[in-house]
């Protein structure tokens, strides 16, 4: 009986202390002769949405699989765990490679069947595959998958391809190839002037340009300090997230690049506590790192020290503000500090500090190795590089998003998210969290390119990423409604315009929804925002006002509908609609009859329905399910 | 530094505040949060002005902006002085019987009754919680956030960190914190609530209670004064005072070689 094959592995590769570039690079061919890409391997995502629908249970089910299958004269596929491929409405996924057969919604008991008839045999099992919303056949490769296929990965580029606690296999993907490029061959100078050209802007929110921030910090005297801002507060966000998860040595091998450009030698991650995994992840990376001598002292053997430290935020959203992050890493409360000194300046410990967010250190190492001028060759003229947009809302494709800046948000909802389900309209879309806009679609920016300037022109901002896809169904009073209320409760309430001004703002919204408007209440909206955006101590106050204003200056109608009609047009404020059967397109299918769980609609087979109001409790069964549209709202 | 105040050029020291520039310069504007003796933490933005340096013209808060150069302040321009009257609307229904807010509301236009009442004995200024830390106390600090935030202990419960001295009731711009002396102990009382019960000395001299087990070194100490001698713990400072003068007098007579028992008494 033939022998089972192992496969090439680095994992025979014993870990060194690396002492200098060029033992690096040889380190790292090493790893790639002992890594086959054409090796079959079965690669389950292990972000935490696919954990959520029980992706860990999947792994250990294939494990168990390979194990019991005879693999007589075959390579044994290896089992790798990776971060989240952003595909996460899909999940489960699992890809078998080198085919790139892509599986979707994959559970613990298809494990047998992927292992015996896939890997063994070759046969792909059409129910895992995905089929796109207006496809007849599924698509085979994930590389085809048009959720894929047009994004711009280069941030995302390995997330789903490397195992996020095994370095050796980020070093095989490139990891610390730009640590050792700087290293050897630039100085501290020429680091920053590449970021300057590249023209690199924050991702955090602000998009202040990355190369100024860098060279101001650099010419103050002093021990510098390099903080990343891993809060990630915006509810619906999770890009910074998925890079720790994912790629964790990108963000660190950013921070590093930092550290060398600024002179700095102490770097620390400030991370949510409730990202435990990326926690996890980036303690695992760090020390991988350091055992290596890719960070810590005497990086590579060139005399440069960089140490890291993770530290974890109380979960606060007013904590990813500069000053208030800076507070609470120093162990104070996460307030806002009132300073007019920037922290390049004095900032942690009263020490220049150069904070920047995940996505804006994960690009410096491409930078880096790939010069500004490439990079600037990416997106526009004044927002270069690629963003990654977390995509929700009413869209198909659910998940994580990256495209070259300046793309259309045609692009983005339609060819990459896959358009609207149910039929729907699309409505507008959300930009920006919590304090961004909402920009109408069916009017006229279904084609604006998507850029820090374009989107702030519009009203609404590119803030963290976060891009929600609103169809008809949506009240833009309750969305206004619903983000003020965030802000409500995430103000840190020091200060007197956001704590009073913007509570104001909620019950007079929370009246409008209920059918209390009165005349006067827009106006009272937009005297309190104007005071809260221009008063307000730190960016949370100063920029809360902004999906009012977007709302009321695109949607002021439904503002009007509410206050003086006593009408919600999207039929989401129950107070404000009733649902009406239209006899003429009603055909009397009864499946609203059946549907409707407060016995309300009663009608014979048919003939048209019609809805009890006084029964009525407008859960919106009906007029989700109307295969002809005939429940109106009214 | 050219520094245009209202229209005016005015002489400022870089690092300057604006509104201590403007205070020098006979320039009101109005202030809730901010004392001298306190860092400026910035929170009521009442004193909020418009700023100009080079072309860009923003909104900043004067108790805190240091100048650094060449600026252009206005300190009461419509909009500044509608945004006032807003703050003053916004912030009356949590004190509406502070007199201050009253006379500002006069000078600005504000409608005090415009938002419904929630009465809370407080208009988050913060100043007791700031000069509780300054002074050593730690015991007032800010806690909760958003509407919930106010003035508390730790964890809501009488704290052991109080030294007693008074600071933060002498500071209320309300007159909302009491300090009482009773049956032996020093209650610091924050809007009704106790905050903290301290022990007081009872004098070995006269036998009166007075100040509490207060450690003056140590608020001599947190506010940077050296060689501050300790504290008598166990004689009230009037019997202290009175001991005192006697001991100087019985020198001042053994000096000159007189019968100390006789001159004490006459003195
Ligand atoms: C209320 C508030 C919350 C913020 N939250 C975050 C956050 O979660 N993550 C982040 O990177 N930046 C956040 N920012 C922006 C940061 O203050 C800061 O501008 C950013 O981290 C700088 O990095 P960048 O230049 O790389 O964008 C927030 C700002 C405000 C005002
Ligand atoms: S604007 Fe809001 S979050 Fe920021 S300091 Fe003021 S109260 Fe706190
Ligand atoms: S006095 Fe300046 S903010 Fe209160």
């Amino acid at each position: 009986m033939a022998q089972a094959i192992s496969p090439a592995n680095i994992d025979n590769i014993p870990t060194i202390k690396i002492s200098s570039p060029r033992d690096l690079e040889e380190y790292r061919q090493a790893l790639l002769a002992a890594s086959d890409p054409n090796a079959p391997r079965i690669v389950v995502c292990c972000g935490t949405g696919c954990q959520a629908t029980g992706s860990v249970e999947v792994v250990e089910a294939l494990k168990a699989a390979v194990e019991e299958a005879g693999w007589e004269g075959k390579v044994i596929p290896s089992l790798k765990k990776t971060g989240c491929h952003g595909f996460c409405s899909r999940g489960p996924l699992v890809i078998i490679e080198p085919m790139d057969l892509f599986y979707q919604r994959v559970k613990g008991s298809d494990a047998a069947e992927i292992v015996n008839l896939t890997l063994m045999k070759g046969e792909v099992i059409k129910r895992l595959q995905y089929k796109p919303a207006d496809a007849k056949e599924p698509v085979a490769k994930s590389h085809d998958i048009p959720y894929y296929a047009k994004q711009t990965r280069i941030v995302l580029e390995n997330i789903g391809k490397i195992d996020p606690f095994e370095i050796k296999d980020a070093l095989v993907h490139g990891a610390y190839k730009s640590l050792a490029k700087a290293l050897t061959e630039m100085s501290p100078a020429q680091v920053i002037e590449e970021v300057s050209i590249s023209k690199l802007r924050g991702r955090g929110g602000g998009g202040f340009p990355t190369g100024l921030k860098w060279e101001s910090c650099a010419k103050q005297a002093g021990t510098r300090y390099v903080i990343c801002n891993a809060d990630e507060g915006d509810p619906g966000a999770f890009m910074d997230r998925s890079l720790l998860e994912g790629d964790p040595h990108r963000v660190l091998e950013g921070m590093a690049l930092t550290g060398y450009a600024l002179g700095s030698h102490r770097g620390y991650v400030y991370c949510r506590a409730e990202y435990p995994l990326a926690v996890r992840t980036l303690t695992n990376a760090i020390r991988q790192a350091e055992e290596l001598g890719l960070l810590g002292e005497n990086i590579l053997g060139t005399g440069f020290d960089f140490k890291l430290t993770i530290s974890t935020g109380a979960g606060a959203f007013v904590c990813g503000e500069s000053s208030a992050l800076m507070s609470s890493l120093e162990g104070k409360v996460g307030r806002p500090r009132p300073k007019y000194i920037r922290s390049v300046e004095k900032g942690f410990r009263d020490s220049p500090s150069n904070l920047n967010n995940v996505e804006t250190f994960a690009n410096v190492p491409m930078i880096v190795e790939k010069g500004g001028e490439w990079y600037k060759s990416i997106g526009t003229e004044r927002s270069t590089g690629t963003k990654v947009f977390a995509l929700t809302g009413n869209v198909y494709n659910i998940g994580l998003v990256e495209v070259p800046m300046g793309t259309s948000l045609r692009e983005i909802v339609y060819g990459i998210g896959g358009g609207i389900p149910n039929k729907k309209e699309l409505k507008a879309v959300q930009t920006g969290g919590p304090s961004g806009g909402c920009i109408p679609i069916p009017k006229k920016f279904l084609d604006i390119n998507v850029g820090f300037g374009k989107l702030a022109e519009v009203g609404s901002m590119m803030g963290s990423g976060g891009m929600i896809v609103m169809d008809e169904d949506t009240c833009m009073v309750e969305v206004a409604r619903y983000f003020i209320n965030f802000l409500v409760e995430e103000s840190c309430g020091q200060c007197t315009p956001c704590r009073e001004g913007l509570i104001r703002m909620v019950e007079i919204l929370t009246r409008i929804t209920k059918g209390q408007g009165r005349e006067g209440d827009i106006e009272a909206l937009q005297e309190i925002g104007e005071f809260t955006n221009n008063f307000s101590l730190c960016g949370l106050g100063t920029s809360a006002a902004n999906p009012v204003f977007s709302t009321i200056k695109y949607f002021r109608e439904e503002y009007e509908a509410h206050i003086y009609d006593k009408k919600c047009p999207a039929g989401v404020c129950k107070p404000l609609f009733h649902y009406e059967i239209d006899a003429e397109a009603c055909t009397g299918c009864g499946l609203c009859r059946m549907k409707c769980p407060a016995k309300a609609i009663a009608g014979e087979k048919k003939k048209p329905h019609a809805i009890d109001q006084s029964l009525c409790i407008k859960c919106m069964e009906c007029y989700r399910n109307c295969k002809f549209k005939s429940i109106r709202i009214l | 530094m050219k520094i245009v105040l209202n229209g005016k050029e005015v002489a400022a020291k870089e690092g300057q505040t604006i509104l201590e520039v403007a205070r020098a310069n006979g320039v009101n504007i109005p202030t809730l949060c901010y004392v001298p003796a306190l860092d400026a933490a910035a929170m009521c933005r009442l004193c909020t002005v418009e700023l100009t340096e080079g072309r860009r013209t923003k909104l900043v808060t004067s108790c805190n902006y240091p100048l650094r150069r060449d600026a252009e302040i206005q300190t009461d321009t419509d909009a500044l002085r509608n945004g006032r009257r807003l703050l003053i609307e916004l912030l009356a229904p949590r004190c509406p019987d502070s007199v201050k807010l009253q006379e500002l509301a006069a000078e600005y236009g504000a409608n005090l009754k415009r938002f419904p009442e929630s009465n809370q004995d407080c208009v988050m200024c913060g100043l007791c919680a700031r000069v509780c830390e300054r002074v050593g106390g730690r015991t007032l600090t800010l806690s909760g956030r958003g509407v919930e935030i106010h003035v508390d202990t730790a964890f809501g419960r009488p704290s052991e960190l109080c030294i007693g001295c008074g600071a933060c009731a002498q500071i209320c711009p309300v007159n909302k914190i009491q300090v009482v002396d009773e049956d032996g102990f020093r209650r610091v009382i924050v809007r009704g609530q106790e905050a903290s019960r301290i022990p007081l000395n009872k004098c070995t001299s006269c036998g009166k209670f007075f100040g509490p087990v207060i450690s003056l070194s140590q608020v001599m100490a947190n506010l940077g004064e050296e060689k501050v001698p300790p504290p008598n713990q166990s004689v009230c400072p009037e019997c202290s005072r009175h001991n005192l003068a006697i001991r100087m007098a019985q020198r001042h007579f053994e000096q000159y070689e007189l019968a100390p028992h006789e001159t004490v008494e006459e003195v």
